[in-house]
């Protein structure tokens, strides 16, 4: 079964690898010489406090230094969609096929149970798609070693480019670590366990990638963040206010103080009793009627009147945490997919 | 050897049809004893009907003691049927002419002529088979 | 004796409707088996059950004394070629045979491999641009080269042309004498199993009308016709099929183990096909729905 699964499966294996090739291709032309523009960046022997201003010029360079960001994004891109396109084009048409063309007749008469039949392919398929993914993640993180150091030396940066988000954000740490392997069985399985209802190709492939879709979604915005509970700090003082660590429009934080690689999940300035502050001060800002009284910065004028900014955020160390956590989810999700397809196989209801 | 032949709108059982051309062979002398018959396989294979006809046909033929099967080789005809006298055919057929003038004279139609032949051809062979 | 298809109660349910129901069968084996009936009678629901593909709603099948797919031994016993003869249209005949080796533990790698050159297929070509009188070839070699004990077929014929038709029974039969095994096999048309089968089961609307062996179900079945009478006049050891009236003659097709002595009658031998045609026109449920009059042509 397992040379059948590979004789039925070896075009989708040809075309995944050609993919993994022409990606290779376009990180080893470009790889070397990032990391030699990193070598000859001010990092190169750098102290103390001028190591972060060093780092935050090197990333703000390669934002405008072709075609790094762009590979960069492209990468992100790939490693994002590997999973939805192996569930498609693997997953949802693995067993609705068989039954679109009737071959499922052939397969589960031949001298071997459909339990069989379908551990063999999910496993080696689903393998397939495991690796595919990771190993596109891997070739990333080798290409974006550079731009992973720089970060940890002087935080994402600059803000709102591909360079400024930390490791726990949703893209980066959707494509780095060991989540890959967690989606891409999530994807494989959920297109074959969709296909098992649908038994037809396309519409199996369409409401794959709309579950997938949806799940990608929702998982960064409402579930990853309080897998664990946020730490909440509330940071005084004049020198946050300023523009480097908060939008002022909206008074959230950007930035958690000492902590440049945290996710922040929520952020809001409060007032000394605690309750929460929208707006800045009519007497603070700098265009204030009551200018003669006005302090001399925003942040002062803040500090004096007792406004705080309080931030719940998840510390950049619990990123191996998180890592395992999701994957584990996403892994057992796969399995119990999985488990739906010997279910319904298993009926013999056809 | 010989190859059997099968007329789909007689009506005669397809075993009856094998049973009955190996009877005309004979008596054609088209086979002779010591020849051999097609095996069940070749006549499967040429006329697409299952093998358990052909072998219904064969013991038939063995047990009017025409044809022996020897285990491994095949069914091999033991003995030949009396050759048909041509003068004998020619009689009848004459009487047979006759028969059929005079029926037609008593002012009997070609069906009635067919259904009195037809009835006494099957009382007559009915009796031989009982 | 061992049977190759053995079912009492068998019923299978498709939401609210029946796709075969009560079914009653002991099919004796080493028989050439034909399966006839209207199309959506249920014989691929039967057939499916048997090869285990389909599980009962209720009773019970045992296919050469065993479950069916109740392991792979069980399912290398039984041979299967599906209607429309299914195979991978991107694989090769050759990657067929080569499926069939890896899956099939019992194997006959020279059967097969004769088979297709007898045939004169290419085992380069690939399956999907076989003809149909050749795809059907390529599946019945796949069901026979497992060695199965018995061969089950799904309307073999049914999409192929008269010659292809004729190559395709005339391989099977020649199958069946050399290695001896049963076979199953339906159609909607009984001329076309008329000459290979031995048995035949006549299933009409989700049931079995009629089982038996050809030769008893043909000197078991007569054509009565004679001055016009009604069929509860008949003696109670005939069982009336199906019967006509005009206004002065009656025909009745009846079913009796004895013989017909009755003078008024004139008793004529019926072919296969106006037996099965007389079954699948015959109402359903005879004790329900009355049928008066029915159509024959003679």
């Amino acid at each position: 079964m397992i040379r059948f699964t590979w004789l039925q499966f070896r075009v989708q294996a040809g075309v995944a690898l050609a993919a993994l090739a022409a990606f290779a291709a376009v990180l080893m032309v470009t790889g070397p010489h990032l990391a030699s523009l990193y070598a000859g960046s001010a990092i190169t022997g750098c102290r103390g406090g001028s190591c972060a201003n060093a780092a935050n010029t090197f990333l703000s360079r390669l934002t405008t230094t072709s075609p790094y960001p762009t590979v960069y994004e492209l990468g992100i891109a790939l490693v994002l969609i590997a999973p939805a396109i192996t569930g498609i084009f693997w997953g949802a048409p693995l067993i609705a096929r068989e039954f679109e063309a009737g071959t499922h007749r052939l397969a589960w008469t031949q001298s071997i149970t459909r339990t069989q039949w379908l551990a063999v392919k999910l496993a080696l398929t689903c393998l397939a798609a495991m690796a595919v993914t990771e190993t596109l993640s891997l070739m990333l993180a080798w290409w974006a070693d550079p731009i992973s150091k720089a970060i940890g030396i002087g935080g994402p940066y600059p803000p709102g480019s591909v360079f400024g988000q930390v490791r726990l954000g949703s893209f980066i740490f959707a494509t780095s670590g060991i989540t890959p392997l967690g989606y891409a069985a999530f994807g494989f399985a959920l297109g074959t366990a969709t296909g098992t209802f649908i038994r037809r190709a396309v519409p199996a492939m369409a409401v794959t990638l709309a579950i997938f879709a949806a799940v990608q979604v929702a998982i960064p915005l409402w579930v990853r963040p309080h897998l664990i509970p946020p730490n909440r700090t509330v940071v005084s003082g004049p020198s946050f206010f300023q523009a480097a660590s908060m939008s002022v429009g909206t008074l959230t934080a950007t930035t958690v103080p000492g902590q440049t690689e945290a996710l922040i999940v929520s952020s809001g300035a409060i007032n000394a009793s605690g309750q929460p502050v929208s707006t800045i001060p009519v007497a603070c800002l700098s265009d204030s009627p009551v200018k003669a009284n006005a302090p001399p910065d925003l942040g002062t004028c803040m500090a004096s009147r007792g406004i705080r900014e309080a931030i719940t955020y998840q510390p950049a160390s619990r990123y191996w945490p998180f890592q395992w956590l999701e994957t584990g989810i996403f892994l057992a999700l796969a399995l119990a997919l999985a488990g739906t397809c010997f279910w319904r196989l298993g009926r013999r209801r056809n | 050897m010989i190859e059997f032949q099968l007329d789909a709108g007689s009506g005669v059982a397809t075993y009856l049809q094998l049973v009955q051309q190996v009877h005309q062979a004979l008596q054609l002398g088209l086979l002779e004893p010591g020849d051999q018959l097609p095996t069940a396989q070749q006549v499967v294979a040429k006329l697409a009907i299952n093998p358990n006809t052909v072998l219904k046909a064969y013991r038939d033929l063995e047990r009017e003691g025409l044809v022996r099967p020897r285990p491994g080789q095949g069914t091999f005809i033991t003995r030949s049927l009396p050759r048909t006298d041509p003068a004998a055919q020619t009689r009848f057929l004459g009487s047979m002419t006759d028969w059929l003038r005079s029926a037609r004279a008593a002012g009997l139609g070609p069906d009635e002529i067919e259904a009195i032949y037809r009835t006494a051809f099957r009382g007559c062979f009915a009796e031989g088979v009982a | 004796m061992s049977f190759v298809i053995e079912a009492s109660g068998l019923s299978k349910q498709y939401g609210r409707r029946w796709a075969l129901r009560d079914c009653a069968l002991a099919i004796p084996e080493g028989k050439v088996v034909g399966l006839v009936g209207p199309n959506g009678a249920g014989k691929t629901t039967l057939l499916h059950l048997a090869v285990g593909l389909l599980a009962p709603t209720s009773g019970s099948i045992r296919v050469l004394g065993a479950s069916p797919a109740d392991g792979p031994a069980q399912l290398g016993r039984v041979g299967f070629v599906a209607q429309d003869t299914p195979v991978y249209t991107r694989l090769s005949v050759g990657r067929h045979l080569r499926m069939g080796a890896w899956l099939n533990p019992n194997w006959d790698k020279e059967t097969a491999e004769g088979r297709i050159e007898q045939l004169g297929l290419d085992p380069r070509q690939r399956a999907g641009t076989l003809s149909g009188g050749q795809r059907a070839q390529l599946a019945l070699t796949l069901a026979i080269a497992k060695r199965p004990e018995c061969l089950v077929l799904d309307e073999p014929v049914a999409s192929l042309d008269p010659v292809a038709r004729r190559d395709f029974l005339s391989s099977l039969m020649e199958i069946v004498a050399a290695q001896g095994i049963s076979v199953v096999l339906s159609s909607h048309l009984v001329a076309d199993l008329e000459r290979v089968c031995d048995y035949l089961v006549v299933l009409v609307a989700s049931k079995v009308q009629v089982a038996g062996e050809v030769s008893e179900l043909l000197s078991s079945h007569h054509r009565l016709s004679g001055a016009r009478r009604d069929a509860g006049s008949l003696p109670a050891n005939q069982e009336v099929i199906e019967e006509s009236h005009t206004d002065r003659q009656s025909t009745f097709l009846v079913r009796t183990s004895d013989p017909v002595h009755d003078p008024a009658w004139t008793v004529r031998p019926v072919t296969l096909d106006d037996l099965v045609i007389a079954y699948m026109s015959r109402p359903a449920d005879p004790e329900r729905t009355h049928r008066p009059q029915l159509k024959v042509t003679s």
